[in-house]
């Protein structure tokens, strides 16, 4: 996949000026000008960078990855739809990192998250819901520990062990411990009616349902107004902390969709 | 509670990642945080890992300090470099960076000073109850 560096080096500090991404967008969709598209290319070249690095140490060579990472950052300008209200950014990303792990997955690459763990995640999940609602505050480590009977480095083992933060684990083991267990990632992309039996978690417009429209709107006062916490918690007459905890959210959800796909 | 501090000193490979949010995370949950506040961490550590891992080459160690106080910790990420270039690539990752931080830390900051660049980020013990 030929990709030219633009001819005029971006002195702008931030090239990828979000008005500017707009401006270059409508005009490749008014005009196909391939240069405005190898514009864009070479504004999110760095995104790609950014991460295929994140999956750097995995056993395939950085230049692979951002090659791959390319393609998708290609595919994602050319479905990019400007009338949504999304950025460029969070568009392009899971596009971006669904090439790289489709590259891993091509190279037969896995590694399983032990059960024990996932079954303790799991308990520990459902825990924080229910410590949640009797006690009015997300629990300590110390609280979940006690309300499961384990230790709490088990808990904090567990925390490690939820998706959100595995970029190890492309590869989840749904199934038992037998030869017939199967994995997410023989799915991912085939078939839509097979996606649905399957984790939420595992499609982008799944987890972006998750999102409460609460937490939708507080995404886009944040990220597309440009307003502060603050400023957020004081437009929805909700505190700071919980405007922190809707933006932690999801993040978590994007975090999750550089992960799986 | 007098500050503690724990220097935890890690080469700069990915799979050094968990050693580090798990660290903070232990850390986090001896100062009582709550399970949202560790998970900010968690997420504030990964990304302090990441950016310094992105800025340094992959034989470099990176020191992280974590001080412990009465009202939360720091996590001071030394990377032991002169200030990282303002590339291209530099502005993004820091972009990222604060993208990420700017949510889950109630402080932080990129600074430099004798021993190189440093990423400084606080995280408050408490702050749900107080919300």
């Amino acid at each position: 996949m030929p990709v030219r560096r633009s001819p005029q080096k971006q002195t702008r500090k931030l090239s990828w000026d979000k008005a500017y991404t707009k401006e270059l967008f409508r005009r490749y969709r008014e005009t196909s000008d391939e240069s405005v598209r190898d514009e864009l290319i070479t504004m999110y070249l760095n995104l790609v960078k950014y991460l295929a690095s994140r999956f750097r140490n995995r056993g395939e060579p950085i230049d692979d990855l951002i090659q791959v990472g390319t393609i998708g950052l290609i595919k994602a300008i050319d479905r990019f739809d400007i009338e949504r209200q999304v950025e460029f950014t969070t568009y392009a990303t899971p596009t971006i990192v669904g090439e790289i792990k489709r590259h891993f997955r091509d190279k037969g690459w896995a590694i399983k998250v032990p059960r024990r763990l996932q079954e303790l995640s799991f308990r520990v999940n459902q825990a924080i819901d229910t410590l949640t609602q009797r006690l009015q505050h997300s629990p300590t480590i110390a609280e979940i520990a006690e309300y499961l009977g384990v230790s709490s480095e088990e808990v904090l083992e567990a925390m490690e062990t939820s998706e959100a933060y595995n970029f190890v684990s492309l590869e989840t083991d749904r199934g038992g411990e037998g030869s017939d267990s199967f994995s997410i990632l023989e799915y991912v992309g085939k078939d839509d009616a097979l996606m649905a039996v399957i984790d939420d978690r595992t499609t982008l417009s799944a987890a972006f349902k998750k999102l409460t429209p609460q937490e939708q709107h507080v995404l886009y006062l944040r990220f597309f107004e440009g307003l502060t916490q603050t400023e957020i918690a004081r437009q929805l007459e909700i505190s700071q902390m919980q405007v922190s905890r809707l933006l932690r959210r999801t993040l978590r959800v994007l975090r999750e969709n550089i992960v799986r796909e | 509670m007098t500050s503690d501090q724990i220097t935890l000193t890690v080469p700069a490979k990915s799979e050094y990642a968990k050693t580090v949010r798990m660290t903070a995370a232990a850390l986090a949950s001896r100062l009582g945080m709550t399970y949202d506040e560790i998970e900010d961490v968690r997420m504030a550590a990964d990304e302090a890992f990441v950016y310094a891992s992105d800025t340094l080459s992959a034989d470099a160690n990176i020191e992280f300090r974590f001080t412990l106080n009465e009202d939360g910790m720091e996590i001071d990420a030394v990377l032991g470099v002169e200030e990282p270039g303002s590339d291209e690539d530099s502005d993004r990752s820091v972009a990222y960076a604060t993208f990420i931080l700017e949510s889950v830390c109630d402080r932080f900051e990129f600074a430099s000073d004798e021993n190189g660049a440093h990423l400084r980020l606080f995280k408050r013990a408490g702050g749900i109850d107080a919300g």
